[in-house]
């Protein structure tokens, strides 16, 4: 009888387990119940600083023409990156092409997230004043429209736990698609119009209160690179917003 | 007792280090009885104990939540290719967040100093694998219940696995004796590992520049696995030689295969230079005396004062500074290819002006043949 009521337990400790992800999951996946605004997991909105402590001499200024080191370019992608003309491109109207979401996000930027709607971040940057619109649920799945620098960014949240009490935590991720051809560094190196830039959002926490925005991202171009180009950025929250400086796009520095 | 005994070889006898203070691995927890062992009977209670089990499950069930890491993953270098490949140029320490102290000692760094006996394992530290160019590998060793004791990571040049402790206990004292590896606890915050490491070595936080660290450092590491790729995170405390924290986050990815092959964990030290045996000769660079200070302006234009390490130089309001200053080199003049040195390689492009960076004859006829 013992081992009966014992197992009954089991069970009924099991489903609860399993209904309390269950209901997380469900909750982090539809969307439809809740704006995404009163799902989010983590807390991404507020002004961010690039901390250029890594590739600081491919981020912070305009390298040598033809230094494409750590991009993993195919051989079309150093052929256009050695052509690059920053006079051309000015001529063209196109001095925000390394200002796209794949370039924009490694660059010396100051970003503000805040929520546009209850089903769309708002990313705007101080440096070359670009604003990039992250969707949630079916307003991702609008008309792409014309190609732009920033495209057309899909996100969701993924959500675990929550379930009957338990800590719910998660993060974002978001697919960048309809971009115009752009550079992923200031100097030329391209991206094409088919590229895809995914991005995996983490906000990290320390004890003394400061947070860090980790942005582990892939850019896959069959038409420039010959493998995925996979990097991860990070930004520190700041209190203090007086530096926020908008410039415009700059096609030399 | 036997399988029990045999399961704690398996886990964890053979990639322990001797026992030492903290560092020493809690004995496993047996939790399931043996064959031969006496039944207890308690009339009344597995009911009671059931239930609070069951409510203890629920509650907690998440706390324990956690990302499996356990495989190999592969270098993704597409950041600080140079610093992580062929090495930082001396006196390049853009990015870094350096004081005065780490400054000076950094510009008395010889390229010959590494070949000291006792300076040979300087390079290898905790978490170096962040400014490595090769693989790591993740295991977890666990208690007989099934429980995650600890996560371990490997890697390339690493002087002793970084073991990353999971079952609660405190940090040592100052005073205790400590592995090379410095001693890591750690806890899940949702489905990132977070890490924290003290009780560490003087090392050198670069490859092949100097830039020092003291045993006062102190990290946080974030470890996040996303579908395949490794993201790792670590934040770098130095009271002595940084003067904020030095942030670093990087990529790796699953590779199950594990092809990356047999991984260096230990730093082996022999004589390097003959010449410097047993003199108590320690190669350095006087103050102001050293010849590549000023390498990074003369290469690229870079000021100084950006080159030197100074914490307000790695934030985007530095540009106003370098704007009336800065020009682009004419043209790239070393290290300028993709992610791999390909100039009169197979698969380079006619005409570039992609510079190899003077890749040893050898090497690249082992990379042509290899790739045929």
């Amino acid at each position: 009888m013992r081992r009966i009521l014992c197992s009954a337990i089991a069970l009924g400790c099991a489903l609860a387990l399993l209904a309390g992800e269950a209901i997380a999951q469900t909750r982090g996946a539809r969307g439809g119940a809740a704006s995404a605004r009163a799902e989010a997991p983590i807390d991404l909105t507020g002004q961010w600083v690039a901390v250029i402590s890594e590739d600081w001499r491919w981020r912070m200024i305009t390298p040598a023409k033809g230094d494409i080191v750590s991009v993993p370019l195919n051989l079309l992608g150093q052929q256009t990156a050695e052509a690059w003309d920053p006079a051309r491109d000015e001529a063209a109207g196109e001095q925000c092409k390394a200002y796209g979401a794949p370039g924009l996000m490694r660059g010396p930027i100051r970003m503000r997230i805040s929520w546009q709607d209850d089903n769309a971040l708002k990313l705007e940057t101080d440096y070359g004043t670009q604003t990039r619109t992250l969707r949630f649920g079916e307003s991702a799945a609008a008309a792409p429209g014309p190609r732009s620098w920033q495209g057309l960014t899909a996100a969701q949240w993924i959500v675990r736990g929550g379930g009957r009490g338990t800590p719910r935590f998660g993060s974002l991720k978001t697919v960048t698609t309809n971009l115009r051809p752009g550079y992923l560094r200031k100097n030329g190196v391209p991206y094409s119009d088919r590229a895809v830039f995914t991005e995996h959002w983490d906000v990290h926490s320390l004890p003394n209160g400061d947070k860090y925005l980790v942005n582990t991202n892939v850019v896959e171009d069959s038409v420039y690179l010959q493998a995925p180009f996979q990097t991860a950025i990070h930004y520190k929250l700041e209190r203090d917003t007086s530096k926020w400086d908008p410039t415009p796009c700059d096609a030399r520095f | 007792m036997g399988s029990n005994t045999m399961r704690r070889e398996i886990l964890i006898g053979s990639r322990v280090p001797p026992v030492h203070d903290g560092n020493e691995p809690l004995p496993v927890i047996t939790t399931r009885r043996g064959s031969g062992a006496p039944r207890r009977r308690t009339r009344g209670s597995p009911s009671v104990l059931s239930w609070l089990v069951c409510v203890l499950t629920v509650m907690t069930g998440h706390a324990y939540a956690q990302v499996e890491l356990t495989g190999t993953y592969a270098i993704r270098m597409y950041e600080d290719y140079i610093e992580r490949g062929p090495g930082s140029y001396l006196g390049d320490f853009t990015g870094m967040p350096m004081s005065d102290e780490g400054r000076a000692k950094a510009l008395r760094y010889s390229s010959s100093l590494p070949s000291t006996i006792e300076r040979q394992c300087l390079a290898q530290s905790p978490w170096v694998g962040l400014y490595r160019p090769l693989a790591l590998r993740f295991w977890s060793e666990v208690d007989d219940s099934g429980r995650v004791v600890a996560w371990v990571m490997a890697g390339d040049y690493l002087r002793d696995t970084v073991r990353i402790w999971m079952d609660g206990r405190p940090h040592p004292s100052p005073n205790a004796w400590h592995p090379s590896s410095g001693f890591t606890t750690g806890h899940w915050e949702g489905d990132t590992l977070v890490a924290r490491t003290t009780h560490v070595k003087t090392a050198w936080i670069r490859r092949g520049v100097g830039i020092p660290a003291s045993d006062q450092s102190t990290f946080t590491a974030f470890i996040t696995r996303r579908e395949n790729l490794l993201t790792i995170t670590t934040i770098q405390e130095d009271p002595i030689y940084l003067t904020e924290p030095h942030v670093v986050s990087r990529v790796w990815e699953f590779d199950p295969r594990g092809s990356q092959g047999p991984l260096r964990d230990t730093c082996t030290v022999g004589v390097e230079i003959p010449s410097l045996e047993d003199t108590g000769e320690v190669p350095h660079y006087l103050p102001g005396q050293n010849p590549e200070e000023d390498f990074m302006v003369r290469a690229y234009n870079i000021p100084k004062e950006a080159a030197m390490g100074y914490a307000h130089t790695l934030y985007p309001e530095y540009r106003k500074t370098l704007r009336p200053v800065y020009t682009p080199p004419a043209s790239c003049g070393r290290y300028c290819c993709g992610w791999i040195e390909r100039q009169g390689l197979p698969g380079a492009a006619p005409g570039l002006t992609c510079n190899d960076g003077n890749l040893p004859a050898a090497l690249k006829k082992a990379i042509t043949s290899t790739e045929r």
